[in-house]
C-alpha cells in the first residue's frame, strides 16, 4: 500500500526514482539537484536500490555513462540542473539521437553570470530543441509519479525517446509538501521490466550509433520527429494505465482549468501554476471569466490542446521564467506557433518574471488577468513582452493598488465590455 | 554555367586543381565561380571528387554537380564504364593515361608521364590545367598562370608552369592541337631532380598520393620489389569457414532501420579495391608461412588459408618463376583479400623472404577490361 | 602458448574500414580485438577510427561497438560495463575496451579517464597515440612530441614546429594506482599482442598506450608505418614498459606469480616489492645496450624535416635524462 510521507521534491523524486527500479544511476552533485543524488546513494547502500550507482567526475560523464549503460538495455537515471545541463549539453543529442529512454531530472535553475543558483527555467527551455521529451512538474505528488510515467513513455517501442523531467529549483526540489509513495508492488504492477533491441547482443552483435551521411541522415531525423509525434498518445494510454493502478489522472500535455468558458486565459508551467490555480478561483469567485492552461509537456509541443483551449479566449497570457534574448519568452513563441497553425487569432502578451528565483506574487497574477480585461475593454497598448517588476505594466500598477481594488477594476471592466 | 567534375584519389590534389581552376577562371571581371571537395570521411588513396563551377552570374546552387561540361579522371582506374552518366551533352572527359580511347569524347593526357618527367614523381593535377586552358574559354592560359603564382607554394610554381605550358601546345587549337591526336611526349622537358619533387598538392609531402608516398623515389632506390603482372590468375580461395569477420551484403536495408542507431555488427556494403594503384602478388614458391605479412596488415586483409587450400596444390606459381623453388617449399599460406587490400605496401616490407611483391592495379585492370571485349 | 601470428585468431573484428592506406591506428584496433576475442564490447569517441569504421550502412566491427562523445570514452566504457553487470548479462570472457586518440585522451577524454580509473571501473582503455588530431587534419594535441610540426604548430620563420614536450600519460594514469598499465608500439606487436592479453585477464581499470604512425600526418611513406612504429623505440624516443598497481601485485603475491615480463623478471626476485609512489611497480620491457639515431628517426619523417641539428642535440638529450631515470626507477 501507498504510504503518505512529507517529503522534498527532490526526496519525492528520488523515491519515484526508487520505485522504477533503474539499474544503473550516474550522476554528479548540483544545486539544487543535490538531494536526489544523496537520497539514492543512500538507497543502494541501505539495499533499497539495487542499481550500481557510478560516482562521475562531471555532468558531462553523468549522462555519457548512462548512454553507455542504455546501449547494453539497462534502465538508467541520471539527474542535474542548470550550468551541468549545458555542460551535458552535447550528449543529450547523442542520448535522443540514438534513442535510448534515459529518464533525467533537471532541477531547474537560471543559468551564469550572474551566477545564482535559484529557481528559473532558462536551462531546460535552452535545450528545448535536442530531442527530449519534456515535462515540468507542479508539485512533489506529480514529480514522483512523473518519474514512473516518464519511464513507461521513454521505453515505449513507439516512442523511444529519453525523457527531462523539470521541476522547480527550490519551489519544488526544496520545499516540503505530503506525497503518497507508493508501494513496490504497486509501481511493478506499472512499469514492467525495459525490454528493446536497441542495445549490445552477443548471440547476434550489434554496431550502436554510427555515422549517417547526407543520404541516410534525413531518414534517422524524420523518424526521431515521427516518433516525438507519437508521444501524445502514449503519454495518453499512460496515464490512463497510472490512474487505473495509482488512481490518480493526469490530464495530458496540458491542463486546462476552467478554461471552457474563460475570456481571459494565463499560460504557464511547472509550479507557477499553483499560484496561478489561486489566482483563477478567487477571480472565478468573483464573477471573473479567467482560465489557466498549464503547460505539462513542451516537447512534444501539445499543439492541438494549446489551440483547443485557448480558441475561446479574448485574450491570452503567457508567464514564464525565461527570457530568450533579442526575441521573447521561448514558451511565448511556442504557443503563438501553436495557434498560428491552428489559425486561432486571440491576442497573446508574454510576461517574463521569476528569473534568478525571483518570487511572483499572487497581485502580479492578478494584474496580469487585469492586463488582459484592459487589453480587450479599453484596447489598452499591451506591450507583447514585459518583464514582472520592472515593465509598468502590470509591476508598477499591482504594487500601486490592493488586491481588492484590482478585482474589482478588473471586474467593472468585464461588465462594460460584455 | 560551365561545370568541371574532378574525380582522383585522396592526396592527388584533385581539389588544388579544382580550385586553381576556378581562382584562374575568377580573375575576369564579372565571373563568379565556385570551387569544393566532395566532403566525407573516406580518407587518403580513397576515390574523392572535387568540383569547379563557373558562370556570368552569381552561383547559388553549392551541391555537388550531377553533370559536367568537362570531367576530369586524374587515375584512369577510376573510369569506369558509368562515364557518361556525369558528362552534359556535347561534353568531354580528360583522362590521365598514355593510351588512345575509342570514343572520342575520352580525351587522354599523359599527365603521370609528364609529371614524372619535370617533378620526379607523378603529380598528375596541373597538367589539366594545361588542357583545360586550351580546351574551355573561361580560363586562359594567362589566368592559369596567375592562378599558379597567387595560390601555390613559391617553389612549386616553375615546375608546374613548364607541365602546364606542355601541356596546353598539345592542345592549343591555334596551333593545331586535337584531344584525339595529341602527343603526349614531353619532348624537350629537362627531368626533374627527384630529391626536390615537388608536390603539386598542398605543398606538403603529407598530403601526397599513395603512389606519391611510397618510398620510392625516382631513382629506384630503396624501392619495393615491382614485379611483371603474373600470368595466371589467382585461383580462388576464400576464408576458412567459421571466421567471424565484416562481411559484404546486398540487397535493400530494412526500411526500419532509421528507428535507432543500432544495427546488424559487421555490415558491410562497399569494397575498398577501389582506392589501389598496385596491388601485393605473393610468390607461392618463395613463401614461407611466416604470417608476417598477415599479422602487420592495417586491413585484415591477408588471411591464413584454409585447411583446403593448404592442400591444394600450389598451381601454377602465381608469379613469374624469377626464383628457383625452395627446398621442400610448404603450400603457400596466406592469401591477399583484393576486394579490401588498399595496396599499402607493408605487407612487402614485412616480408623477409622476398615471397611478396607489388604489380600496376592499371595493367590488371587493361587485362580485365581486355577478357571482356 | 604465446601470442604470435601462427596463434592469433583468424577473426577479423575491425574490416573493411576507411582508414587511410598504410594506417597504424587501424592496426592496434584490429590487433587489439583480435586477442580479446568476440566478446569484447567497444567503445570509441569521434575520431578517426570512429570516422573510418562506423559510416552507416558500412559497419567495420563485427563485435558489439558503439560511438561515444569525444571527451566521454572513459565513460561511455564506464556506463557499458555497470549496464552489463547491472543486468547479469557480461559473459566471463567479455572485455569493456575503448579505442580514442591521443587528443580524446590526453586532451578532452582525461578527466573522464582519470574518473574511471579512481572508481577502478572494470574496463581496458586502449590509446592510439598518432601525436596529433589526425582526424581533423594534424593539429596539435598535448601528445604531439617537441618540433613536430602540424597544421596548427606551423614551422616558419619564428618557431620550427610544436614548442611543447609530450605530456608524459604513461606515468599520470601509473600515479593513480591503476591495476595496470603499459605502453606498447605497432613497431613491436608480439609485444603489444602479450600486453593486450595481460590486460584482458585483469580486472579493473587497464591502459594501454600504443604508439601508432600516421604517414599522412607524420610524412613518411605509407608503407613505412611499422618501420617507423619500430625505429621510434630502437632510438629511445619511446620505450616499452608496464605498471603493475597495488590491487596486481597484492593479487600476483597470493597466487605466486613472477612479475611482468621484464629485465629483473629472469632474476626470479620472490618478493614483489612496490616502487613507485603509488605503490605499485614499473618494468622497463626492453632496456637496448646501444640507441638507433635520433636524428634518422626524425629525418625521415616531413614533419620533423626543418629541425636545426640544435633541435636534434635538445631532443637527444631529453631522450638521455629520461632513460636514466628510468633505468634508475624501473629497471
Amino acid at each position: 500500500m501507498s504510504a503518505k510521507r512529507f517529503l522534498s521534491g527532490d526526496e519525492a523524486f528520488a523515491e519515484g526514482v526508487r520505485l522504477a527500479r533503474p539499474q544503473v544511476v550516474s550522476a554528479y552533485p548540483i544545486t539544487p539537484q543535490t538531494v536526489v543524488v544523496e537520497r539514492l546513494s543512500e538507497m543502494v547502500e541501505a539495499g533499497d536500490l539495487a542499481a550500481e550507482y557510478v560516482h562521475v567526475e562531471s555532468e558531462h560523464s553523468a549522462l555519457s555513462c548512462a548512454i553507455g549503460a542504455s546501449a547494453t538495455g539497462a534502465r538508467t537515471f541520471t539527474a542535474t540542473s542548470s550550468q551541468g545541463l549545458l555542460y551535458m549539453a552535447e550528449c543529450l543529442t547523442y542520448a535522443s539521437g540514438g534513442r535510448f529512454p534515459i529518464v533525467m531530472m533537471n532541477a531547474n535553475r537560471s543559468t551564469a553570470l550572474p551566477w545564482n543558483i535559484y529557481g528559473d527555467q532558462r536551462d531546460s527551455l535552452a535545450l528545448l530543441d535536442h530531442g527530449w521529451i519534456q515535462v515540468y512538474a507542479e508539485n512533489n505528488q506529480e514529480a514522483l509519479d512523473l518519474a514512473l510515467m516518464a519511464y513507461a513513455v521513454a521505453e515505449d517501442e513507439r516512442v523511444q525517446t529519453p525523457v527531462m523531467v523539470n521541476l522547480d529549483g527550490f519551489a519544488l526540489t526544496h520545499t516540503y509538501e505530503t506525497v503518497e509513495v507508493p508501494s513496490p508492488e504497486q509501481a511493478d504492477a506499472f512499469l514492467p521490466p525495459y525490454q528493446t533491441k536497441n542495445r549490445f547482443d552477443f548471440e547476434h552483435p550489434t554496431n550502436i550509433g554510427f555515422s549517417a551521411g547526407p543520404e541516410y541522415n534525413r531518414y534517422f531525423k524524420y523518424q526521431e520527429h515521427q516518433d516525438l509525434l507519437n508521444a501524445p498518445a502514449v503519454i495518453e494510454e499512460v496515464e490512463q494505465r497510472f490512474a487505473q493502478v495509482f488512481g490518480r489522472r493526469y490530464p495530458g500535455l496540458v491542463e486546462a482549468v476552467q478554461c471552457e468558458d474563460a475570456d481571459y486565459v494565463l499560460v504557464t508551467l511547472g509550479s507557477a501554476a499553483g499560484l496561478v490555480r489561486t489566482v483563477v478561483e478567487s477571480l472565478r469567485a468573483q464573477g471573473l471569466r479567467v482560465g489557466l492552461l498549464r503547460v505539462r509537456y513542451l516537447r512534444p509541443l501539445p499543439t492541438v490542446a494549446l489551440a483547443a483551449a485557448l480558441g475561446n479566449a479574448k485574450a491570452v497570457a503567457v508567464l514564464e521564467k525565461d527570457v530568450s534574448f533579442g526575441a521573447e519568452g521561448t514558451v511565448f513563441t511556442n504557443v503563438n506557433s501553436a495557434l498560428q497553425q491552428a489559425g486561432v487569432r486571440v491576442p497573446t502578451y508574454d510576461f517574463i518574471g521569476g528569473l534568478g528565483g525571483d518570487d511572483i506574487m499572487p497581485v502580479q497574477v492578478e494584474a496580469i488577468f487585469r492586463t488582459l480585461v484592459r487589453s480587450v475593454s479599453e484596447g489598452a497598448e499591451v506591450p507583447r513582452v514585459s518583464f514582472l517588476g520592472i515593465d509598468d505594466t502590470p509591476g508598477d500598477a499591482a504594487s500601486a493598488a490592493s488586491p481588492k481594488d484590482l478585482v474589482s477594476d478588473a471586474c467593472r471592466d468585464v461588465k462594460e465590455a460584455n | 554555367m560551365r561545370e568541371v567534375i574532378w574525380h582522383g584519389r585522396g592526396g592527388q590534389g584533385a581539389f588544388t586543381a579544382a580550385r586553381l581552376l576556378g581562382a584562374a577562371a575568377s580573375l575576369a571581371e564579372g565571373r563568379f565561380v565556385l570551387a569544393f571537395p566532395s566532403f566525407g570521411p573516406e580518407r587518403r588513396g580513397a576515390p574523392i571528387r572535387a568540383f569547379t563551377k563557373m558562370d556570368d552570374a552569381p552561383i547559388g546552387d553549392r551541391s555537388a554537380s550531377a553533370q559536367a561540361d568537362f570531367v576530369v579522371y586524374l587515375d584512369d582506374t577510376l573510369l569506369d564504364e558509368d562515364w557518361q552518366r556525369e558528362l552534359k551533352p556535347g561534353g568531354s572527359v580528360l583522362v590521365n593515361s598514355a593510351r588512345a580511347y575509342d570514343d572520342p569524347r575520352i580525351v587522354s593526357v599523359d599527365a603521370d608521364g609528364l609529371s614524372s618527367a619535370v617533378l620526379g614523381r607523378p603529380i598528375p593535377n596541373t597538367a589539366f590545367l594545361g588542357a583545360l586552358a586550351a580546351l574551355d574559354d573561361r580560363a586562359s592560359l594567362a589566368d592559369v598562370h596567375e592562378a599558379v603564382r597567387l595560390y601555390m607554394p613559391e617553389k612549386l610554381h616553375a615546375k608546374n608552369l613548364v607541365i602546364i605550358d606542355a601541356v596546353y601546345a598539345q592542345f592549343d587549337p591555334a596551333r593545331g592541337g586535337t584531344a584525339a591526336e595529341g602527343d603526349p611526349a614531353c619532348a624537350g622537358l629537362v627531368a626533374g631532380d627527384p630529391a626536390g619533387a615537388a608536390v603539386a598538392a598542398e605543398g606538403d609531402l603529407a598530403r601526397a598520393g599513395v603512389a606519391g608516398a611510397r618510398s620510392q623515389d625516382a631513382s629506384g632506390e630503396g624501392a619495393l620489389p615491382v614485379g611483371p603482372y603474373p600470368a595466371a590468375k589467382p585461383r580462388p580461395v576464400s576464408r576458412a569457414a567459421g571466421v567471424r569477420i565484416p562481411t559484404l551484403r546486398s540487397g535493400s536495408l530494412d526500411p526500419d532501420y532509421a528507428r535507432t542507431t543500432c544495427f546488424e555488427a559487421g555490415y558491410l556494403v562497399a569494397k575498398n579495391a577501389g582506392w589501389r594503384s598496385l596491388r601485393p602478388v605473393i610468390d607461392a614458391a618463395a613463401c614461407t608461412g611466416c604470417l608476417q605479412c598477415y599479422l602487420y596488415c592495417p586491413d585484415g586483409a591477408i588471411f591464413k588459408a584454409s585447411a583446403a587450400d593448404m592442400a591444394a596444390p600450389p598451381a601454377s606459381s602465381q608469379a613469374p618463376a624469377t626464383r628457383a623453388p625452395r627446398a621442400a617449399t610448404p603450400a603457400q599460406a596466406v592469401f591477399v583479400d583484393y576486394d579490401f587490400c588498399k595496396g599499402c605496401g607493408i605487407c612487402v616490407k614485412a616480408c623477409r623472404f622476398g615471397a611478396l611483391f607489388l604489380v600496376s592495379e592499371r595493367q590488371e585492370q587493361r587485362e580485365t577490361s581486355e577478357v571482356a571485349e | 602458448m604465446p601470442l604470435n601470428a601462427k596463434t592469433i585468431a583468424d577473426d577479423e573484428f575491425f574490416f573493411g574500414h576507411k582508414a587511410c592506406a598504410g594506417c597504424g591506428a587501424s592496426l592496434v584496433v584490429r590487433t587489439c580485438l583480435k586477442v580479446l576475442g568476440p566478446k569484447a564490447v567497444c567503445a570509441l569517441p569521434a575520431g578517426c577510427m570512429s570516422a573510418v569504421g562506423f559510416n552507416f550502412p558500412q559497419l567495420c566491427f563485427a563485435n558489439n561497438s558503439m560511438i561515444t562523445p569525444f571527451a566521454a570514452t572513459a565513460s561511455v566504457l564506464t556506463g557499458i560495463e555497470a549496464g552489463l553487470r547491472a543486468q547479469g548479462k557480461k559473459p566471463e570472457d567479455c572485455t569493456v575496451v575503448g579505442f580514442a586518440g591521443d587528443g580524446a585522451t590526453a586532451d578532452i577524454g582525461l578527466a573522464a579517464l582519470s574518473g574511471a580509473i579512481d572508481r577502478n571501473d572494470d574496463i581496458l582503455y586502449v590509446c592510439y597515440d598518432n601525436e596529433a588530431y589526425m582526424n581533423t587534419g594534424i593539429q596539435k594535441s598535448s601528445l604531439t612530441p617537441f618540433g613536430a610540426k602540424t597544421t596548427t604548430t606551423p614551422a616558419g620563420k619564428n618557431a620550427r614546429g610544436c614548442l611543447t614536450q609530450k605530456k608524459n600519460l604513461f606515468e599520470i594514469v601509473a600515479a593513480h594506482g591503476i591495476p595496470y598499465a603499459a605502453t606498447a608500439s605497432i613497431g613491436y606487436l608480439p609485444d603489444f599482442m602479450r600486453k593486450v592479453e595481460r590486460a584482458g585477464a585483469l580486472h579493473g581499470t587497464r591502459y594501454l598506450h600504443v604508439i601508432a604512425p600516421c604517414p599522412t600526418g607524420w610524412g613518411c611513406a605509407v608503407d613505412e608505418t611499422i618501420d617507423v612504429a619500430k625505429e621510434i623505440v630502437d632510438c629511445g624516443l619511446w620505450y616499452l614498459a608496464e605498471y603493475e598497481g597495488p590491487q596486481t601485485l597484492a593479487e600476483q603475491a597470493a597466487a605466486g606469480e613472477p612479475a611482468a615480463q621484464g629485465e629483473q623478471a629472469t632474476k626470479g626476485a620472490p618478493a614483489i616489492q612496490p616502487d613507485a609512489a603509488s605503490g605499485g611497480r614499473f618494468t622497463l620491457n626492453r632496456n637496448p645496450r646501444e640507441f638507433s639515431s635520433v636524428e634518422a628517426y626524425l629525418r625521415r619523417q616531413g614533419r620533423f624535416k626543418q629541425l636545426a641539428d640544435e633541435d636534434v642535440a635538445a631532443i637527444t638529450a631529453a631522450r638521455d635524462a629520461k632513460w636514466a631515470a628510468m633505468r634508475r626507477d624501473w629497471a
